[in-house]
């Protein structure tokens, strides 16, 4: 279960059946220290899996991995899946080798996106910029009130700014 | 479900498998059309340059290595084709399973091959054979011309093995353990080697009626800095619990790691170890091959580089007297591959196997310090999975993973401690970072330790594993080792 005071909160996970998982657990290694909490579902995750542990940890955003080829079947109507269960405004990130064979990026991204996903990632995308994008989107879906996911990081400051 | 004082390193008997079968035959409709009589009748009708078995024998005999692609689509024509446009390339073929099909999701592969037939393109990673069953697989090895063996990655593989054999792929890949712990999330390992008996029983069951079914378990695990020890020990383990069902033939594999004098090292050991320890079981009629595996992590986005890493494992494999390699793409880092990419990484080894099968047997002291590691870390982890299991290495093997004695980097299975944590040293070898629960013994650790010390003092940090992380990205970013980038 994911730290509630967090500032960002993510579900991670691998989609489908695929079964790689070096690189899930090197994502998980690079988040974490950069202060996003991650609730890893590791391997072989399905789109419910995927929505149910972000209902359960308030998560702000979901990142799916696909590296085997069948990203494309295992990902269709997920944004769908996600309103009909009533997360419909999650950030949705997805990042690997989506589809069969060497095509068009700008082709497979737009595919992506007409799915619903916020972000479409190459397999060699640096994880610093992914860090740094997931912040920045998290960030800009948040209302502007104190009331919100009131973070950690923030707190300290605020006091540091009272006792001025 | 199957506990583990259930699980014995014994011959399935007769009974036992045959209700086992009736199960087994009806978990999907094809299964129905599985006749184990037809199936001896027709592999006896092979000729023999269809039979994996005579392949590597040859191979062997001649001291020449066969070169086999990694290939697999939805369609039964399209597969076909593509096998026929790789066949004047290599020596043996390929099946590669979709993954559906390697995790018995039979309806997902059925819906995969739908829709490529829709979409006109194939959208599955692999050919499903057990959804195409008998006539299917079939057809597809009647329009081939070489032997075609099944590559998969199924914890339970029992269905497509009694299909695909009864049709006549002539070698199976896969393993109780090898097909678990790197291709399984909460498979538990007694139940995934249970079911590899039954495959291993039923390749048995065709020697006994005269038919060489070749078994190769698979090799390089998770792909990803993988000590060379820990493979082996796992090759031993399958290889055994096979020899005991009564399997004949059997090719034990590698991953390259990426230093060639530990990789030479690795596979000429593992031959040595493997007789070693099936000749200690009693075991000694049985015909013991290498298959070497190219690179299995992170590949170069750039076509010329990704080549050069083919071509480091082709000499390497060359080098290291395989029986067989199996090759990778010029496309690896974007995932399937096009005919025309699989043809051109063939075409590549089979330069760098040329040029390299005249020259001398390569022989340094650092190759032979690193044979006696291995052998060392081999034999002290078996000795303890012997004693686990109390003899019985079935058992030993279930154990040794829960307790963390056996332990596969990088793995996603439950049943894996995770612990075992991988590095390069400073010249790239693959070393012991942190040793988990495997009960290495303190010289071997020693060794390591020092290795490492090598590396960080010359990197000037300590070794950590964000080391880690930037060796499994250094092949993919141009580099063996994941040195820090000057900032």
């Amino acid at each position: 279960m994911l730290n509630e005071l967090a500032e960002f909160k993510v579900v991670l996970g691998v989609i489908g059946a695929d079964c790689h998982a070096v690189g899930n657990k090197i994502i998980a290694s690079v988040l974490g220290p950069k202060g996003i909490e991650v609730e890893n579902l590791g391997v072989m995750v399905s789109q419910d899996e995927f929505i149910t542990a972000a209902i359960e940890n308030g998560a702000d955003a979901i990142l799916v991995s696909s590296i085997y080829g069948h990203g494309e079947i295992d990902c269709q109507d997920f944004r769908t899946r996600c309103i009909q269960r009533g997360i419909g405004d999650i950030i949705l990130y997805v990042g690997g080798n989506l589809v069969i064979g060497k095509r068009d990026f700008a082709s497979v991204e737009a595919q992506f996106k007409e799915m619903g996903f916020d972000r479409v990632f190459k397999p060699s995308v640096s994880l610093d910029e992914v860090a740094t994008l997931l912040k920045d989107d998290i960030r800009a879906k948040r209302p502007a009130s104190y009331g919100h996911n009131s973070s950690a990081a923030w707190v300290p400051s605020l006091h540091y700014t009272l006792a001025q | 479900m199957l506990d583990t004082t259930d699980l014995t390193n014994t011959k399935l008997d007769r009974a036992t498998y045959e209700t086992e079968r009736e199960t087994v035959l009806g978990t999907w409709s094809t299964g129905q059309n599985v006749d184990f009589k037809a199936g001896v009748a027709l592999q006896s009708a092979l000729p023999e340059e269809k039979r994996f078995s005579v392949s590597l024998a040859n191979a062997d005999a001649e001291g020449r290595s066969l070169l086999q692609p990694r290939a697999g689509v939805a369609l039964l024509r399209e597969h076909t084709d593509l096998l026929n446009g790789l066949s004047p390339y290599c020596d043996v073929l390929p099946t590669t399973v979709d993954a559906y099909t390697r995790h018995n999701r039979y309806e997902e592969a059925q819906k995969g091959i739908d829709k490529s037939r829709a979409a006109g393109t194939s959208l599955l990673n692999g050919f499903p054979p057990v959804n195409h069953g008998i006539d299917g697989c079939r057809q597809l090895v009647e329009d081939l011309s070489k032997p075609v063996q099944v590559r998969h990655g199924t914890p339970d593989a029992r269905l497509m093995a009694e299909i695909t054999l009864a049709a006549g792929f002539t070698s199976y890949e896969g393993g109780g353990i090898s097909y678990n712990i790197p291709y399984a999330k909460k498979v538990p390992l007694a139940q995934s080697i249970r079911h590899w008996q039954y495959c291993d029983r039923l390749v048995g069951l065709y020697e006994e009626e005269g038919i060489r079914i070749n078994r190769e378990p698979f090799g390089p695990l998770t792909g990803t800095l993988v000590p060379p020890f820990v493979s082996h020990v796992v090759a031993i383990l399958e290889g055994l619990l096979a020899l005991e069902q009564g399997v004949k033939c059997i090719t034990l594999g590698y991953g390259q790691a990426g230093n060639m004098a530990q990789d030479i090292a690795a596979l000429r050991s593992l031959r040595k170890l493997a007789h070693h320890y099936f000749l200690a079981a009693g075991y000694e009629d049985y015909v013991l091959t290498t298959v070497f595996h190219q690179w299995m992590g992170g590949f170069p986005e750039d076509e010329a580089k990704a080549t050069a890493v083919i071509c480091l494992g082709a000499m390497t494999a060359k080098f290291a007297r395989a029986t067989k390699i199996i090759v990778k793409t010029p496309h690896e880092a974007s995932g399937i591959p096009t005919l025309e990419a699989n043809q051109a990484g063939l075409q590549a080894t089979r330069q760098m196997v040329n040029m390299i099968s005249d020259q001398n047997r390569m022989e340094t002291p650092e190759i032979a310090e690193e044979v006696e590691i291995i052998e060392a870390e081999v034999h002290a982890v078996m000795r303890k999975i012997l004693k686990l299991g109390n003899g019985d290495i079935a058992r030993g093997a279930v154990l040794a993973f829960e307790s963390g004695v056996m332990d596969v980097p990088f793995a996603p299975a439950a049943a894996n401690a995770g612990k075992l944590t991988p590095v390069r040293d400073n010249y790239g070898a693959i070393r012991v970072f942190d040793q988990g629960e495997v009960p290495l013994p303190k010289d071997v650790v020693a060794f390591h330790q020092e290795k490492i010390r090598e590396r960080s003092k010359a990197e000037g940090r300590e070794a950590s594993f964000s080391m880690v992380v930037d060796d499994v990205n250094a092949i993919s970013s141009s580099k063996l080792i994941g040195r820090p980038t000057a900032s």
